[in-house]
């Protein structure tokens, strides 16, 4: 990997092993790299305990999404869905369990484990354009989804229909025409949605169905999740922002990628806890206190 | 093997003799003049002076003892202080650490609730921009009432209509009637006043 290919890299993906030992990122070249954090965050770290110890090539096309389950990383390319056992990964043997093609032309974000497996063969239809990112309720037994259409569908995936659906551009608050209205984060948490992307990122409220608060944030989001009484989002801009339910941002803290992808909470173990950002550079910045960017892993 | 522990004695007594090279050698002088003395040949008066002056260094090396036992004591008890500071210390450093678990999670539950709150004003937000309960109910209800008098009103005006109306059809066909027979018996009776001039 050159030093031109490495300028050029862009990471669409990362996710925490189940032990929160490890951190794999998947970037636009097809590779996959698996990072220790236990040793990049230990005490007597090194340059080299910031950089993979095992980088490999999963798919052709870029890995757009990863997911961990609680033995296996599921990666999902152009097309076509692999598994990669954590316990071979961490051997450093890099066998895929199994890929499978889902019949779509090509794919671009992963279901959370849930969906795939309650419901393998069932296919529920209503967007009329690309889903861009999925989220799962599992108390409500419901799958949100949003899309290149602009609108947030719900799901209940016992019977495969559609309950809601809310057309987010439609609502003047939220809308921004000059982006356009794609949806491309989504994040629940019980009763409360974050959605984002051509649209301001807005806070709803499920049960009644209406937004409450608008977030002021200039570009588009494309991550964002919940994290104790705050939310956390990044997106086209610098920094990963930190905000209050009530739309206010609290701060903006500045990360290296110039525009950021991807966001990820280590809360599986109670040792590593860390944020992890990645976007259009090769480094990966982690962050050990949320109000500064402790150190980056590099591809 | 003779001269490294030669090194070592000399060493030793090096470290031990602190108290700047005048003990181990006082002791020496002294055993060496008391050994001269008793086999002194010289006159009393210098035996005697020898006497003194050794009771004289005898004593200096009782009181450089004295000093030493008294430090040795004033150790023995700083060792005791610093042992009493080491503890509390230690206690100070886990006392400490139970309160910054405690704080932790005292934060955690101020996280929680100061979440939840927010959750609560974005509701009230949107709840304060749909008008109140009350109002929509008055309104509703005077609603319902003008509906009432109008229809009301309504009804009234309908039963003048049809009563205006069965009035008027009445009046014209009276009219028509008496027409009628105005023609008809208009007939006959000119008819019979003409036959009557004609006779």
């Amino acid at each position: 990997m050159g030093p031109v290919e490495h300028l050029h890299m862009s990471v669409f993906s990362q996710s925490f092993s189940p032990c929160g030992r490890f951190l794999a990122a998947g970037n636009n070249y097809g590779e996959i790299a698996v990072f220790s954090l236990s040793s990049a965050l230990s005490p007597d770290a090194t340059e080299l305990s910031q950089t993979p110890i095992l980088t490999f090539t999963a798919h052709e096309g870029p890995v757009f999404s990863l997911f961990s389950t609680d033995t296996h990383l599921l990666s999902a390319g152009n097309g076509e869905i692999s598994a990669w056992s954590w316990a071979e990964l961490i051997k450093r043997n890099t066998k895929a369990a199994w890929t499978r093609r889902p019949n779509y032309k090509s794919s671009l974000e992963i279901p959370e484990i849930n969906a795939m497996t309650v419901n393998p063969t069932s296919v529920l239809q209503g967007h009329t354009d690309y889903i861009h990112c999925l989220s799962v309720r599992e108390r409500e037994g419901e799958i949100l989804s949003g899309g290149e259409d602009g609108a947030v569908r719900i799901w209940d995936y016992r019977t495969g229909q559609s309950v809601h659906c809310i057309e987010v551009y439609k609502y003047e608050e939220c809308a921004r025409p000059q982006y356009g209205k794609w949806i491309s984060c989504l994040t629940t948490e019980s009763d409360w949605m974050l959605c984002g992307g051509g649209p301001s990122l807005s806070l709803w409220h499920l049960r009644s169905m209406s937004p409450t608060s608008i977030f002021p944030l200039s570009g588009c989001q494309r991550q964002a999740n919940f994290y104790q009484d705050m939310i956390l989002s990044v997106g086209e801009g610098q920094c990963v922002s930190h905000c209050l339910l009530g739309g206010e941002v609290k701060a903006q803290i500045p990360c290296t990628p110039h525009s950021l992808n991807t966001l990820a909470l280590n809360l599986n173990s109670t040792d590593n806890r860390v944020l992890t950002v990645g976007g259009s550079s090769h480094q990966i910045d982690v962050f050990t206190n949320l109000s500064y960017r402790t150190f980056s892993l590099s591809f | 093997m003779g001269a490294v522990t030669d090194d070592e004695v000399i060493r030793k007594r090096l470290l031990i003799d602190g108290d700047g090279a005048g003990d181990d050698r006082r002791i020496n002088v002294l055993l060496k003049s008391f050994t001269k003395w008793c086999n002194a040949t010289g006159s009393p008066e210098e035996g005697f002076t020898q006497y003194q002056r050794m009771l004289g260094t005898l004593a200096q090396c009782e009181f450089s003892m004295g000093k030493t036992l008294l430090v040795y004591d004033m150790n023995l008890r700083e060792m005791e202080n610093y042992e009493k500071i080491y503890t509390d210390i230690e206690q100070n450093i886990t006392s400490a650490h139970d309160k910054i678990s405690e704080c932790k999670k005292e934060i955690q539950r101020a996280k929680r609730i100061r979440k939840n709150r927010q959750e609560y004003d974005a509701l009230a937000k949107v709840i304060q921009q749909h008008p109140d309960r009350h109002e929509t109910l008055k309104q509703l209800e005077a609603l319902d009432k003008e509906l009432q008098q109008l229809s009301h009103i309504k009804e009234n005006v309908e039963d003048k209509l049809e009563l205006r109306k069965k009035q008027f059809h009445v009046l014209l066909s009276t009219i028509q009637e008496l027409q009628q027979t105005l023609e008809s018996k208009y007939d006959c009776s000119l008819c019979a006043l003409l036959w009557q001039d004609g006779l």
